[in-house]
């Protein structure tokens, strides 16, 4: 059960990254050939170490690269996607003025539209900012008012991963404008200051104004672009503001607050985990009656779809803003 | 086994000795012992002696009368208050007497109309007006036959042979005050001038004038079922002409109409009832008498002593219904009480904004006295303490929305450094109202350990035969009363299993005395194996869902599901938690005063059915108040609250076989085991320590004014320190006056064992004055407010937005916090371990398979 029944895995897990599958029709001669000299006896047990060792480092290293690769390619795919279809959606809305209006708006529906025209940044705002909302794109503090609003707005959006659509806030100086659509039209920001830690608090607000804070995170050294660790705000002004309903929640839990996480995924990642564990022994179990070819062309979508799955689930699982 | 066995036999011994050494609480006085001496100011306490007697006159002018057996001569009676000055609501005043009529047919209700059936009882009123102000219609009463007497035949209308009485309300149907009402206001009237009646009307404060003659024309505090029970009573005398009785006052808050406040002066009328005086008898021969007359000279058909437990009528010229008639009220002793201001004082008088201090219920006595010595001082800030759990006050203050909290034990301080300062030395009671079966009065002397209360807390006893069904605790006792361990501490009690006697009633919420109470069940090895599963010597188990529960814990949850499937049709409609039901935790520590003064447990275990409406409607709810000489109840109470009200705490174990109740020096003795942690931290009270002293009291507890010593405003700043300083000098001073310490706290000096309290308190109030510049702009601000709610608080600030809203542009001279530092170490490194693992991997990966590729080669 060990050495002997892994090897046709470890050879079916090696090749996934490898790329063009001419070779494997080629390999198992080559494996063959030099073969018979030393076909007596089993393996030595440095041939066994460094296969274990070999196979692991390898998992090891499909996994986190995977991971990254997710975070900072394909993650920006996904969200690009997810912005386009919620940007045809929130179109589609305010058109029908059905948009949300607040107090209470579905988490994960769109409820504004975010312009910084210095950055060339739009994006659509959707409600709740749990790690998961995030993933397709910035998100609206539920104990706030919505943007544009009189009254406080808080926006989240991710410094680092998933289209990263907040990774230049710090490139925002006081004067900048940051327009606004909601459901009950639009409305022109000022930003009046960048805080990090230890600044003053912007001042209080007079009645009737708004104010739109977004929040994202930032890095520092020369890693500074992938490891956003401190909180950054941005406070915008505008002058004019649309009435506020009431009502608003007088809390959010705290995997919504800043660099908040979400442990409520864990059931979902168990699943997801365990559905990862059922294709590797359906590899296994292919891969005695099929060719390398047909487990190969029916294995890949299939982990492929999985591993997209399961690290959406782990990014629910790290801070908000990263 | 054994062991518990010997512990058994030391109880035995020890209960005995540790009497007589004064540690357990004596049971001679029926007043609970004082947890401080009251205030001792000239006038608190009262004392009186008037001689009284009855006589009856014969036909020739002769006159017999009825005294004191043992000397012959008139009853000299002797009545005592314990406190009479600043009374507040509720608050329960010791009335003592000695040498009155032994009294007969005891009732088993005797407040209100219940006691009326009873023969030469001392019956205790409040009354409005002192001195000769004092009439019956100012006198209360909650029913109307309690003073009327409304269409009686000859044999009940002994008041018309009153011999004291004037000719002019011996007539056969009277009015105390003015005329009687026509038939329209008081049809039950008999006019034919068959029977006889008597009106004694209620005035009220406003003057309204009720003519008592049903129950509609009483004031409507009289109603029946009505907010509060009654608490005029007619009280038993024992056999050697003493007796006592804890007499509730009312101020205007709780009796509008009797209207008692600190500007209307009260009384509280003592009538020791020594029956009807009779005028002179138409004939010689008693046989020929009237019948009036006959009934005028009865003295009474039950025994000294005795009870009434089936409430037959008794003879009426001795019964406490007629304590209005001449003969009787005459001899009453009109003890002149004052009130203390009322709780909304400071509302009313100050317009100022209050500064909110926020925390324990602990306090709230003091609170209640200390607050209008602030806000009616011009000089100094409007204080007010505001209730919520310690948990809640401490994070309020921490976040900067209270200026001080009011704590009893340390809490994690997230931002800035915090400062402990002592201001009260209090703590928590096991209080309870218990009757010794034949009327043989209240227990007075309760012990308890910490096995029983853990018994208690974990819901062990099952309380009826449906909580009995419920696995794993098939051998447990219904209730406290009926386990031996508890029989064994408190001997003569009754053995009857009440659901009121399953249960301690507790606090719902978190609290540092839930901490303080599950410390001390957790510091006793006994009780803790309990908790662990472990059975008692008796074979009680502990309930299971409660099995391994952690403890000290600050709040206790309810985990009991059992549903029980039997019961009456109204259970099986309406299934609910028995265990639940039976707990029913409260949220205040006043509502367990409250329940344990009315002798009304919060068991919610009733089940009533409207069969009136069909399909039927069915009510759970709370069970009835107990009956006198019945009660059984137990509750969590503060020991501020257990003086006010005047209940009694038990004895709690320390040392095998000790039980120390709360006293001045017991709670010092536990002062002197307390370790201070820190420069401004508070004193840690180790229980285990606690319990190896011995004569400290484990329910001590010092209640500390907590604040922040960085980043509070310079004005609260000020403010706390000032209370500080006032409440541990001014506010130490034992009395009932503003300002003063009330009942129930241990006074903090700077002298004696209280002298580190005072000390460390003082310190404290310099630090939170000074208030030190904060050393790093990272460590300000309080880590839990998080930006949004921060950035959109000032906005409900009026004081800070006006400005704001004034000329655009103009410069506001608002000093805003710092924000607060979010980082996170998993979002600052992940991408970059993640690469980096991912790489160095990879390269391991390829080189350990050339190594492989090269060896096979």
């Amino acid at each position: 059960m060990t050495t002997l029944e892994e090897s046709p895995v470890v050879a079916g897990e090696q090749t996934v990254p490898r790329d063009g599958g001419s070779r494997f029709r080629r390999r198992p001669p080559q494996r063959r050939a030099p073969r018979p000299p030393r076909v007596e006896g089993p393996p030595s047990r440095t041939e066994t170490a460094s296969a274990v060792l070999s196979t692991s480092a390898t998992m090891v290293a499909l996994v986190t690269l995977w991971m990254a690769l997710q975070m900072l390619v394909l993650g920006a795919v996904s969200q690009e996607r997810s912005q386009s279809l919620l940007y045809d959606e929130f179109r589609s809305q305010v058109a029908a003025a059905t948009a949300s209006v607040g107090p209470v708006t579905e988490p994960g529906a769109p409820v504004a539209l975010l312009q910084v025209p210095r950055l060339g940044l739009q994006q659509v705002v959707v409600e709740g900012t749990a790690s998961g909302d995030l993933l397709a794109g910035p998100g609206h503090l539920r104990n706030t008012v919505l943007p544009g609003q009189a009254g406080a707005s808080v926006v989240f959006g991710r410094a680092a991963t998933y289209g990263s659509p907040f990774r230049d806030l710090d490139q925002l100086e006081p004067g900048d404008r940051i327009e606004v659509t909601v459901a009950q039209g639009k409305v022109a920001f000022t930003v009046t200051s960048v805080r990090r830690s230890g600044d003053p608090l912007p001042q209080p607000l007079a009645a009737g104004k708004a104010r739109l804070t977004l929040v994202s995170a930032e890095g520092h050294g020369r890693l500074r672009a992938i490891a956003p660790g401190d909180a950054l705000y941005v406070d915008a002004e505008a002058s004019s503001a649309f009435p506020a309903p009431s009502g608003l929640p007088p809390t959010v839990p705290d995997s919504e607050k800043p660099m908040g996480t979400d442990a409520g995924v864990l059931p979902l990642l168990a699943l997801d985990l365990a559905l990862l564990l059922a294709l590797t022994l359906g590899v296994i179990a292919a891969r005695q009656r099929w060719s390398l070819v047909h487990v190969w062309v029916v294995a890949t979508p299939l982990a492929i779809a999985l591993a997209w799955v399961t690290t959406d689930a782990v990014m629910r699982l790290l801070p908000n803003l990263t | 086994m054994k062991r518990s066995l010997t512990r058994l036999v030391l109880v035995a011994l020890v209960v005995g000795a540790s009497a007589s050494t004064g540690v357990t609480a004596p049971a001679t006085a029926d007043r609970p012992q004082p947890v401080t001496p009251r205030a001792v100011a000239a006038g608190d306490a009262w004392s009186r002696t008037q001689s009284m007697e009855r006589e009856l006159v014969a036909a020739d002018g002769t006159t017999t009368a009825i005294s004191d057996p043992a000397t012959g001569k008139p009853w000299q009676v002797t009545v005592t208050a314990d406190h009479t000055r600043n009374l507040r609501g509720r608050e329960r005043v010791g009335i003592t007497w000695s040498g009155a009529q032994p009294s007969g047919g005891r009732a088993n209700d005797p407040f209100g109309p219940g006691g009326m059936n009873q023969e030469y009882p001392v019956v205790v009123l409040q009354c409005r007006g002192t001195g000769d102000a004092v009439k019956p219609e100012t006198c209360w009463t909650s029913s109307f036959g309690q003073r009327s007497q409304v269409s009686r035949s000859a044999s009940d209308a002994t008041w018309t042979e009153d011999l004291h009485a004037l000719a002019a309300d011996t007539a056969k149907v009277t009015s105390a005050v003015g005329d009687v009402p026509g038939a329209d206001k008081c049809p039950n009237v008999d006019r034919t001038g068959l029977l006889y009646t008597r009106l004694v009307p209620f005035v009220s404060a406003k003057g309204q004038v009720f003519p008592a003659c049903d129950a509609k024309t009483m004031p409507p505090e009289a109603a029946s079922d009505a907010a509060l029970p009654a608490n005029e009573i007619a009280a038993y005398t024992d056999g050697d002409g003493k007796g006592s009785v804890q007499f509730e006052v009312r101020t205007d808050v709780e009796n509008e109409s009797l209207g008692c406040n600190k500007q209307v002066a009260c009384s509280i009328v003592v009538i020791p009832i020594v029956g009807i005086s009779c005028e002179a008898g138409s004939t010689a021969v008693e046989k020929d008498l009237t019948v009036v007359e006959r009934s005028c000279r009865r003295t009474g058909q039950f025994a000294p002593g005795s009870s009434n437990i089936t409430n037959v009528g008794a003879d009426q010229a001795v019964s406490p219904a007629l304590w209005w008639a001449q003969s009787n009220w005459r001899n009453r002793f009109v003890i002149p009480v004052t009130f203390g201001d009322p709780p909304d004082t400071c509302d009313i008088v100050d317009s100022r904004a209050p500064t909110g201090f926020y925390g324990s219920e602990l306090l709230a006595q003091a609170a209640l006295q200390w607050a209008p010595a602030y806000c009616l001082n011009k000089k100094r800030f409007k204080f007010q303490h505001n209730q919520m759990p310690d948990q809640a006050g401490f994070s309020l203050m921490a976040s900067g929305g209270g200026a001080a909290a009011l704590v009893s034990s340390e809490y994690e301080a997230e931002g800035d450094p915090v400062g402990y300062a002592p201001v009260a030395l209090t703590g928590f009671g096991i209080g309870y109202i218990i009757d010794r079966p034949g009327n043989a009065g209240e227990y007075t002397n309760l012990r308890l350990n910490a096995r029983l209360l853990a018994k208690l807390l974990t819901q062990s006893y099952t309380g009826s035969s449906f909580g009995a069904a419920h696995p794993g605790m098939e051998q447990n006792p219904w209730a406290i009363t009926k386990d031996p361990e508890f029989a064994a501490l408190n001997p003569g009690l009754t053995d009857e299993a009440l659901e009121a006697g399953a249960t301690l009633l507790s606090l719902s919420n978190s609290s540092d005395v839930i901490r303080q109470v599950t410390a001390y069940v957790a510091s006793d090895k006994a009780a803790t194996d309990f908790v662990k599963g472990k059975a008692d010597p008796w074979g009680m188990r502990v309930n299971p869902s409660y099995r391994k529960i952690k403890l000290p814990r600050e709040e206790w949850p309810l985990l009991d599901d059992f549903v029980p499937k039997a019961g009456t049709e109204c259970k099986a409609k309406n299934p609910s938690t028995y265990f639940n039901d039976l707990a029913a935790p409260v949220s205040t520590l006043r509502k367990i005063a409250e329940a344990l003064l009315d002798a009304w447990p919060n068991v919610q275990t009733r089940c009533d059915t409207d069969l009136s409406v069909t399909p039927p409607i069915y009510k759970l709810g709370r069970t009835e108040r107990q009956h006198y000489g019945d009660r059984f109840m137990l509750g969590i109470v503060s020991l501020g609250d257990a003086q006010r009200y005047g209940l009694r705490t038990a004895g709690l174990e320390t040392r095998a076989g000790r039980y120390v109740a709360p006293s001045t020096e017991t709670m010092s003795a536990a002062v002197k085991v307390a370790q201070p942690k820190g420069r401004r931290g508070p004193f840690e009270m180790d229980m285990a320590e606690l319990r190896k002293a011995g004569d400290a009291y484990p329910g001590t507890m010092v209640v500390y004014a907590a604040a922040r010593l960085q980043n509070l405003a310079a004005e609260d700043a000020a403010k706390v320190a000032q209370f500080i300083r006032i409440a541990t000098t001014e506010g130490q001073h034992a009395g009932s006056g503003n300002g003063q310490l009330p009942g129930g706290f241990v006074p903090i000096s700077d002298a004696g064992a209280t002298r580190p309290l005072f000390d460390r308190a003082q310190a404290v109030a310099r630090a939170i004055e000074k208030q030190k510049v904060p050393a790093a702009p990272a460590e300000a601000g309080p880590a839990t407010v998080n930006p949004g709610t921060a950035a959109a608080a000032p906005v409900g600030d009026p004081a800070a937005a006006a400005p704001a809203a004034g000329p655009a542009g103009a410069p506001e001279a608002v000093t805003m916090p710092p924000t607060q530092a979010v980082s996170s170490q998993w979002s600052g490194r992940l991408l970059p371990v993640l690469l980096l693992l991912g790489l160095v991997f990879a390269v391991v990966s390829a080189v350990s398979r050339v190594v492989l590729f090269r060896s096979r080669r």
